[in-house]
């Protein structure tokens, strides 16, 4: 063992253990915010699970011949639950009368000349018979990719039972009441999880981002001496305060940019590989916002942007280094991650009202719902969240502007010692 | 005699600690006047307050006829603050950083230039004025901020501990800056110092503070004669004792 060690390490344990920045980021917020998500997730699987039990199969069988019995059957002893018509033409409107009077989300037809097919098939394999399947997108969630996948896998398994590659399925998807022929509904939603996913997790990045950078800059005038004599120069502090907002958006925005740009080539990238999807008109499917919706989805992202930024400003200001700054901002962090990771599985319409109430109240939630809420056009919910963050940020704003014009912010420390005698004001030196 | 600054009664209260306790004292037009004591005696906190950084408890601040609490931005127009542990900006060289400062006070970009041309020659950096102030000693950097708060030549100059951790060679360049651009320009120069014997030679006149009172005042020559002291710390030591 190596001399002294024992003797420091429990030095080293016993400065941790009593630092009550590390106490509260490593044990205490952690062990809020993970029986939260938790919960988030065991909900989030629930519906998953009540959905995956409403799941069953309707074939409409045009064909009526050996191999459509065979296959339906072929599926019946998988143990999937069949529900079999006969003999109807399906026709765009028939789908969607279909689907709603049954209240499913996927159809399967074997259309006329199935069996016929298959059957030639055995003295010719080029010759392929063709199943039809319809899967309905309603929202974003990940879990509406099962049904596609599924059919994928039924008819590989027959195909395997019967011969390779006798059967194909052509698939279309029932988006938004249209019938969208060639698409495959997996695609679609997973065009849609992925923006479900990647506007939360953008939105994460980016108000962890510019809170450090806020935050850090801050802390840097205060580490290197420079505020005091910025504080006695001719200049209005409050644009001490607006330079740091501002160069701390702008850094940001760069950022945002950056996401943004990358994220457009994903959605294009995505895209490129659903046949036909270049002609859909997205915004109106739902898929992409229309410009109006991502305008007001940029002026959402600014605005909690700023309140987030000037959150930091306020608590940097509290801190005597870069370093106790960032531990600082550690606590809007668990008010960032919550409603990302939240909203990212759950419909906020779906949840009660209390917590409904919890998520708007957070203002970080707000570009998280305006995200979903442009897709479906409900700008009505986005302008109500521009406006309260607009009220929160000018409220912080107003502190941030106090603080900076007076003495304060150079002499206030947080005390942890004396949390009860929260910003107390304290003298470096006298 | 006009008053370049004018102290009285001032008390400053943080939590249950008195940092100052009624101190007055005033400082002459073109002088260059000494706050002298121990750490903690209050003369950090006095120049804070002078520089508008800090309200006082009670008690009044003049600087040049201007009151600190009501005309705080009127004062900052004509002060310059060097605080005992200022930096500067270490992504910025220090001509980026002298030109950031000059554009609070130049008139015109011609008195900018004007500005930074004079601090470059007080600094006597020369070409490391180019590089980034990360890269500076200490001694450079306290040249460098002793430049930046002269070349917009305030009728104030507020410097607390100006020679705070330097050298003897870089102390004195220091002093010798302060006491050329006094003379040159004349400005007029509250500075703080712990060090009695650096204030002697600087100071035309002192004052010695004590747990936020001033225990004495007066030319160096006066006080110790009037002490029958060698010099100024013992000066302090004998006046703390008798206080």
């Amino acid at each position: 063992m190596l001399k002294g060690f024992g003797n420091f390490l429990l030095k080293e344990l016993k400065e941790l253990a009593r630092d009550p920045k590390i106490l509260l980021g490593m044990i205490i917020v952690p062990m809020v915010i993970f029986p939260v998500i938790g919960g988030v997730m065991g909900y989030a699987i629930q519906s998953a699970k009540e959905q995956a039990v409403k799941m069953n199969i309707f074939v409409v069988n045009n064909d009526a011949g050996e191999w459509s019995i065979r296959f339906i059957n072929f599926l019946k002893e998988l143990g999937v639950q069949v529900q079999v018509l006969e003999n109807i033409e399906l026709k765009d409107e028939n789908v969607q009368w279909l689907l709603s009077s049954y209240n499913a989300t996927m159809l399967l037809e074997i259309p006329p000349g199935f069996s016929k097919n298959v059957t030639a098939y055995f003295s010719n394999p080029n010759t392929k018979a063709y199943l039809r399947f319809y899967g309905v997108i309603t929202s974003a969630s990940f879990f509406e990719t099962a049904g596609s996948s599924m059919v994928d896998s039924l008819v590989n398994q027959f195909n395997r039972c019967v011969a390779p590659d006798v059967l194909l399925t052509e698939k279309s998807t029932v988006i938004k009441g249209e019938v969208k022929r060639g698409i495959d509904p997996a695609m679609i939603s997973s065009l849609m999880m992925s923006q479900s996913i990647a506007l939360p997790v953008t939105v994460m990045i980016l108000l962890t981002y510019s809170v450090q950078i806020a935050a850090t800059s801050v802390a840097m005038e205060k580490e290197e001496k420079t505020l005091e004599t910025l504080l006695t120069i001719p200049m209005d502090r409050f644009a001490i305060l607006l330079g740091k907002l501002s160069s701390s958006v702008i850094i940001a925005a760069v950022g945002a940019v950056a996401y943004m740009v990358g994220y457009g080539y994903m959605v294009n990238i995505m895209l490129s590989d659903i046949p036909g999807a270049l002609n859909l008109d997205l915004a109106s499917l739902g898929l992409a916002p229309s410009p109006a919706g991502y305008l007001l989805l940029g002026v959402s992202l600014f605005v909690t942007i700023f309140s987030a930024l000037a959150l930091a400003v306020i608590l940097s200001a509290f801190a005597e280094d870069v370093r106790s700054a960032q531990s600082y901002v550690g606590f809007i962090y668990p008010f960032v991650f919550l409603p990302a990771f939240a909203l990212m599985y759950l419909d906020i319409s779906a949840l009660p009202l209390a917590v409904r109430l919890l998520f708007y109240a957070i203002p970080f939630s707000h570009p998280i719902i305006a995200s979903k809420a442009v897709l479906t056009g409900d700008y009505f919910t986005v302008v109500i969240g521009i406006i309260y963050v607009s009220i929160f940020t000018i409220v912080i704003m107003y502190i941030a502007s106090r603080l900076f014009a007076t003495e304060k912010i150079l002499t206030m420390k947080l005390r942890f010692k004396g949390l009860k005698r929260r910003g107390t004001i304290v003298s470096e030196e006298s | 005699m006009s008053l370049a600054v004018e102290v009285n009664n001032l008390v400053k209260v943080f939590g249950n600690i008195r940092a100052l306790d009624g101190l007055s004292f005033s400082v002459r037009v073109g002088e260059i006047f000494g706050l002298i004591g121990p750490n903690g005696a209050g003369k950090t906190t006095t120049l804070r307050i002078i520089s508008t950084l800090l309200l006082p408890t009670s008690g009044t601040v003049k600087v040049f006829g201007l009151d600190v609490v009501k005309n705080p931005d009127e004062v900052r127009k004509i002060i310059s603050y060097l605080p005992e542990e200022a930096g500067a900006y270490r992504y910025l060289s220090g001509l980026e950083y002298l030109e950031f400062m000059a554009k609070f006070y130049a008139k015109s970009p011609d008195e900018a230039t004007t500005m930074i041309k004079e601090a470059a020659e007080i600094s006597g950096l020369g070409e490391r004025l180019k590089d980034k102030t990360k890269g500076y000693s200490k001694g450079m950097k306290r040249r460098l901020l002793v430049a930046r708060a002269l070349m917009i030549k305030p009728k104030l100059a507020i410097l607390d501990e100006p020679t705070s951790g330097l050298d003897v060679i870089h102390a004195y360049h220091i002093r010798e800056i302060i006491k050329k651009y006094v003379r040159d320009h004349g400005i007029t120069v509250l500075l703080s110092s712990h060090n009695m014997l650096e204030v002697e030679h600087l100071c035309d006149r002192v004052a010695l503070i004590n747990k936020g009172r001033i225990v004495v005042e007066g030319k160096p020559s006066d006080l110790k004669e009037k002490f029958d002291c060698s010099n100024l710390e013992e000066v302090f030591a004998k006046v703390v004792k008798i206080a």
